[in-house]
């Protein structure tokens, strides 16, 4: 198979959903010892874009957004081990510590955040649902994490991310993490108010604004 | 003999309840606790709620049972109480009913997926919600209500399930996104799809609430009408909540221009109308002569 339609197909077959197809086609280029790197940001990543293309137009739903994220995931799982094999660092967007804040049990947004975090080549921390502020700082420390993201479904439990960020300047750490903040209740102006770096609407939304905030 | 839920909602058109949760709130819900448990630890304060929506003009009331299933209880460790949690939340109800008003088991989502995306399967949902809606049934809930449903599987799951275990007829209403396309879930069910299924599985009340603001409601009824003929329940939120730096939440749409998309709601063809979302017992009294106009 030629590069250029490996690389086609990958992506493709990304978009399509198909796992054993991405990862058949993985360990293809593999065995023909193409260059790993160019497959992922020629092939694969462009895959996951179209797919957060399709959705934002409501073309795709969530159970396509997380089989596409799945086939990444697949592909990324063949190539790791090689990567490391070559001591060839990919280049990771960033790490990112996720979770939705305590108090708050809701976690289908914050999962979904965070599938398509790491499919964009994020190293992606999750927490889990309900998970103490001070749990958040700890773990942004000590994985020295680029990335706080705190997810609120509930207008009570939003407070929680004002109080985290409260809780990074008491401590000094602002600036050293940008923290990202979600939920349906959340909005731009929530993110203004409270001094957070940036606010994301949707899943496709919040890796667009990690990676504008990981380039400034 | 007093009518049915049913015949009423052959007779008229038939006004629900508001918003719930921030109800507790203001008496003092705590941050992170988990509301059913307000059934049997604080029922004064759940009756007041429900009392004050009868007062302002609700035909039915929805029981404090929204997360009630048995894998939504479980996130509180509450799961073993399942059964209890929602008798209580009909029998506490029930006991503020007055004449000539009814009594509805709210059954909302698990929160959680089916696989593939998740890891429950069919007949462990089916469990969940079925231990719920015997609770609910036997504490003498009038109707049940399966709502804000966002995946139509987990939908015919709790419905199964309902009907497995209570006599009492089981309505159900999905929620909807709006996107370029149209409206659907967020598993990407279509409102034809929904309601075919719906339909299918004989389904009396069917409809949509929460997600959307009293406008796109109304749109979304529109095209609900044109699908089927089945009475249709509709539920709007109040545009979007926004927290204010010290704390006060309000919701995008207000009252005002709510309400004005009412009579829209029900010219669209809502026959079952409520609140939901940032909606209290002041938007249903002002609802209430809309709703039931008559002719």
């Amino acid at each position: 198979m030629k590069k250029e339609e490996l690389l086609a197909g990958i992506g493709a077959a990304i978009v399509e959903g198909r796992k054993s197809k991405t990862e058949a086609l993985a360990k293809e280029a593999v065995k023909s010892k193409l260059d790993l790197t160019e497959v992922i940001e020629k092939g694969c990543v462009p895959g996951i874009q179209k797919v957060g293309d399709l959705w934002e137009k409501g073309d795709y739903f969530l159970p396509e957004l997380i089989t596409s994220a799945e086939c990444m995931k697949a592909a990324m799982a063949v190539f790791q081990p090689e990567l490391d094999k070559a001591n060839i660092k990919t280049k990771t967007q960033g790490k990112v510590v996720i979770g939705t804040v305590e108090g708050d049990i809701h976690d289908i947004g914050k999962n979904l955040v965070a599938s398509m975090l790491s499919a964009s080549g994020f190293d992606v921390i999750d927490l889990g649902a309900d998970v103490k502020l001070e749990k958040f700082i700890e773990k942004a420390e000590e994985t020295q994490a680029d990335f706080i993201c705190l997810s609120a479904l509930l207008t009570t439990t939003m407070l929680g991310q004002k109080r985290a960020i409260e809780m990074l300047k008491q401590r000094n750490l602002c600036g050293k993490f940008k923290v990202l903040v979600g939920g349906a209740p959340a909005s731009q102006k929530w993110a203004d108010d409270i001094g957070a770096d940036g606010y994301a609407e949707n899943a496709m939304l919040a890796v667009k604004a990690a990676k504008r905030l990981r380039g400034a | 003999m007093s009518m049915t839920i049913l015949e009423l909602i052959r007779k008229r058109n038939v006004l629900l309840d508001g918003g719930f949760g921030t109800e507790l709130i203001r008496r003092g819900f705590p941050q992170g606790a988990c509301p059913e448990s307000w059934n049997v630890e604080r029922p004064e304060a759940v009756q007041e709620i429900h009392k004050s929506y009868f007062e302002a003009g609700s035909d039915a009331v929805l029981t404090n049972s929204f997360g009630g299933s048995a894998i939504k209880l479980a996130a509180h460790g509450l799961d073993k109480r399942c059964y209890e949690l929602n008798r209580a939340a009909a029998m506490v109800a029930d006991e503020v009913k007055p004449s000539g008003g009814f009594i509805g088991g709210s059954i909302g989502p698990t929160g959680k997926f089916l696989q593939p995306q998740g890891e429950f399967s069919e007949p462990e949902f089916e469990d969940a919600y079925a231990e719920q809606a015997r609770g609910l049934a036997d504490g003498k809930v009038d109707f049940l209500l399966i709502e804000t449903q966002y995946d139509l599987r987990e939908a015919l799951c709790a419905l199964r399930a309902a009907r497995k275990v209570a006599a009492v007829p089981v309505f159900v209403t999905m929620t909807f996104n709006r996107v370029p396309r149209g409206f659907f879930t967020l598993m990407g069910n279509s409102v034809a799809q929904c309601l075919e299924e719906l339909e299918k599985e004989r389904v009396p009340v069917v409809g949509a609430n929460c997600t959307l603001d009293s406008s796109d409601m109304a749109d979304l009824v529109k095209v609900m009408r044109e699908r089927t003929r089945l009475p249709l329940i509709a539920q709007a939120n109040a545009g979007k909540p926004s927290l204010s730096g010290d704390g006060e939440v309000s919701y995008s749409q207000g009252l005002q221009s709510y309400l004005e998309q009412i009579p829209r709601i029900i010219e669209n063809g809502a026959n079952v109308i409520g609140g939901c979302c940032g909606t209290n017992p002041d938007y249903i009294r002002r609802m209430a002569p809309l709703v039931k106009k008559r002719g």
